[in-house]
């Protein structure tokens, strides 16, 4: 009987309220949130840490936006509420909708450039609270600009997000900020993946995002 | 669940629990009744002697909130009964129907006496039209418009509406279709609200000196809503909307109506919804007095599960919303709902209400990082491909095309008289040197080129 309440825990990612008999050092591991890209949550150990700030870094074109776009997927297959804030305005719902996102779970706030204002939205949502991943997408984002905000901003975002239930995502070109045992997910250039053997019946199928964890603790 | 009928009296009812409906999804715990007849007044008199929570959503119904008499009356059946030998007394000639929810009650009314709830399912589609709320000025063609399109399909019962995936049904017929839907599954479209001669939740305060500052407002907020707030909990009820009406130093008024997405009665929740209200529609002047009225509509039962995790609630959602709605613009914060075109980019906004949908199924594919403001970019062409683009401005783009695939041909919206909203073009997904992966269009009617988006 217990073995089965623990399978079904376990299977709805509520092992948290399992506890070790008889072991009293047993501390209950960070929650995570998977990403539902296999082989970054297993470089991961399961996923993004709840309760930090964490940052997806690369290039255009190097899958970082298909790799968000899986994680609010996984989030919202999970049951989870999710948010997107949206810089520049450059979310698409189409493609994104046939990652296995259900739109109806995701709060969509469409910035026109202003990354100020875009962080202010990030902060209420994250002050609201209930969300299992909000992300704010920095990606088109002038590093300038970026450098224009204070060294303590991450770290108050950071604050706000300790200790509860969300995963906390910032997409961007470069690093910008994250907490201290949030993870930087690097991606470099991704290769095409390209079908058809002559140019006529050539058709583009994706791109092979390869990501790397830097710096997680 | 059978009801005595009497002479000239149309009855059905059905107690609460959702197993008794077949496929219809009814919530335990609310209650109406639903008298159908000619003799409007009447009926409203006899319903008022029943419940003070009345209210007549058309010329021929009156329906009532029956919740609270179980303890007074006895089951719903015996409800029913009394129901009927009261509007025997009276002379007047009605159905009675009972059930758990409002729509489910309108349906019952229309039919024959004792037809059963679980048969519900099998009634016409045809029967959602009185229950419809439409536009004032929608034309009768746009009326008919889905009951048509159903014909088309086979569509012919509510139990088939009923069963149609909700998402494909709202990629082809869009808000209209999925409320349909929730009526023919017995689901009501909004709360009860009383009519007017139901008690009301109406504050209201004179100033002595005009307001013109929004920080000295929210106390004056507060004055009038605490009360009002104790009242709703007095009567086990929440606010489904808020009227305020605020005199001005102009002799003017201002008048907003905020929707709640569900009853709520927390006074700061209801205070902050209206001064981030305000602060998005500015006044024009001074505040001389300040008049705000609470909808009533029976309080919200919550029950949450052990084995899921937790929604943000819908104070939260509500506050959120309003607080992200002062800050973008209102338009820029929501949920997106994909429509049945071709077109590109079709969407549309709409509140942010989560629940319990399950996700699509999952493809492989690359996102596209869309570009709204649609840049032009200038493309060299060499055997009809495109082999090397340039960007007009910083950050977008360029380089020599090392791979490209198309042209996908789209068009669309050609047949409106105007041509507005149509699209006529050639479509590419490029590579280029610099690593980039674009998808670039020529534009068939102006011969442009425009980068629609990087795959990301």
């Amino acid at each position: 009987m217990r073995a089965a309440l623990e399978s079904l825990l376990r299977a709805r990612n509520l092992d948290l309220a399992l506890t070790a008999p008889g072991d009293s050092t047993w501390k209950p591991p960070d929650s995570v949130a998977p990403t539902g890209h296999a082989a970054l949550d297993a470089a991961l150990g399961g996923g993004l840490r709840r309760g930090h700030l964490s940052e997806i870094t690369g290039p255009p074109s190097s899958g970082r936006t298909t790799i968000v776009a899986g994680a609010l997927a996984a989030a919202t297959a999970r049951g989870d509420a999710a948010a997107l804030v949206d810089t520049y305005d450059t979310f698409d719902p189409a493609s994104a909708s046939g990652r296995g996102l259900a739109l109806s779970r995701l709060l969509w706030v469409r910035e026109s450039g202003d990354a100020p204002r875009a962080l202010k939205a990030f902060s209420l949502i994250l002050r609201a609270g209930g969300f299992g991943l909000v992300v704010l997408d920095l990606a088109d984002v002038p590093p300038a600009t970026l450098r224009r905000f204070p060294c303590a901003t991450w770290m108050r975002v950071a604050r706000i997000v300790e200790g509860s239930e969300t995963a906390a995502l910032i997409v961007g070109a470069e690093r910008i900020g994250r907490s201290a045992r949030g993870v930087t997910i690097a991606l470099d250039a991704a290769p095409a993946r390209w079908q058809g053997a002559t140019p006529r019946a050539r058709l583009f199928a994706g791109v092979e995002p390869a990501p790397r964890v830097v710096g997680a603790r | 669940m059978k009801v005595l009928p009497t002479p000239k009296m149309h009855q059905s009812s059905a107690g609460p629990g959702p197993e008794r409906f077949g496929s219809w999804e009814l919530g335990v715990g609310s209650l109406y009744a639903c008298l159908r007849g000619q003799a409007r007044d009447a009926l409203l008199a006899i319903a008022r002697d029943f419940s003070p929570r009345v209210m007549a959503p058309s010329e021929l119904e009156v329906l009532i909130d029956v919740g609270g008499l179980g303890r007074l009356i006895g089951a719903p059946p015996a409800i029913a009964r009394e129901l009927a030998h009261a509007l025997s007394d009276a002379g007047v000639e009605a159905s009675v129907a009972i059930a758990p929810t409002q729509s489910a009650a309108r349906l019952l009314a229309t039919q024959l006496p004792d037809y059963p709830i679980s048969r519900v399912p099998d009634l016409p589609v045809s029967l959602l039209e009185p229950l419809e709320t439409l536009p004032a000025g929608i034309n009768h063609r746009d009326r008919r418009r889905p009951y048509e399109t159903f014909e088309r399909w086979g569509v012919a019962t509510l139990g088939d509406l009923a069963a149609l995936p909700a998402a494909e049904l709202s990629s082809r017929l869009g808000r209209r279709g999925v409320a349909m839907q929730r009526l023919a599954r017995g689901l009501d479209p909004r709360p009860f609200v009383p009519d007017a001669d139901t008690p009301r939740f109406i504050g209201r305060l004179e100033l002595e000196w005009p307001i013109d500052m929004l920080e000295p407002l929210s106390f004056v907020f507060a004055r009038l809503l605490d009360p009002l707030s104790a009242a709703l909990e007095r009567a086990d009820r929440g606010a489904v909307a808020i009227h305020l009406d605020l005199r001005l130093t102009d002799r003017s008024t201002h008048t907003r109506r905020l929707s709640l997405p569900a009853p709520m009665r927390d006074p700061r929740v209801l205070r902050t919804l209206l001064l981030l209200d305000l602060e998005s529609s500015p006044l024009t002047a001074a505040i001389d007095v300040v008049a705000i009225e609470l909808d009533p509509a029976p309080a919200r039962i919550t029950q949450f599960s052990l084995l899921q995790r937790a929604l943000p609630s819908p104070e939260t959602v509500s506050t959120l919303t309003a607080r992200l709605s002062a800050l973008v613009g209102e338009s820029r914060v929501g949920s997106a709902a994909l429509v049945d075109s071709h077109q590109p980019d079709a969407f549309v906004m709409e509140r942010f209400v989560p629940d319990r949908a399950m996700s699509a199924v999952a493809a492989p594919g690359a996102v596209l990082r869309r570009q709204r403001t649609l840049p032009a970019i200038r493309v060299a062409v060499e055997h009809g491909r495109p082999v090397h683009i340039a960007a007009s401005r910083r950050g977008l783009p360029y380089g020599a095309v090392s791979q490209a695939a198309g042209p996908w041909r789209a068009s669309g919206g050609w047949w409106t008289r105007s041509g507005e909203g149509g699209w006529n073009r050639d479509e590419w997904d490029v590579s280029l040197a610099s690593g980039a992966i674009c998808r670039v269009y020529r534009d068939r009617s102006t011969e442009r080129w425009f980068l629609e988006g990087i795959y990301d």
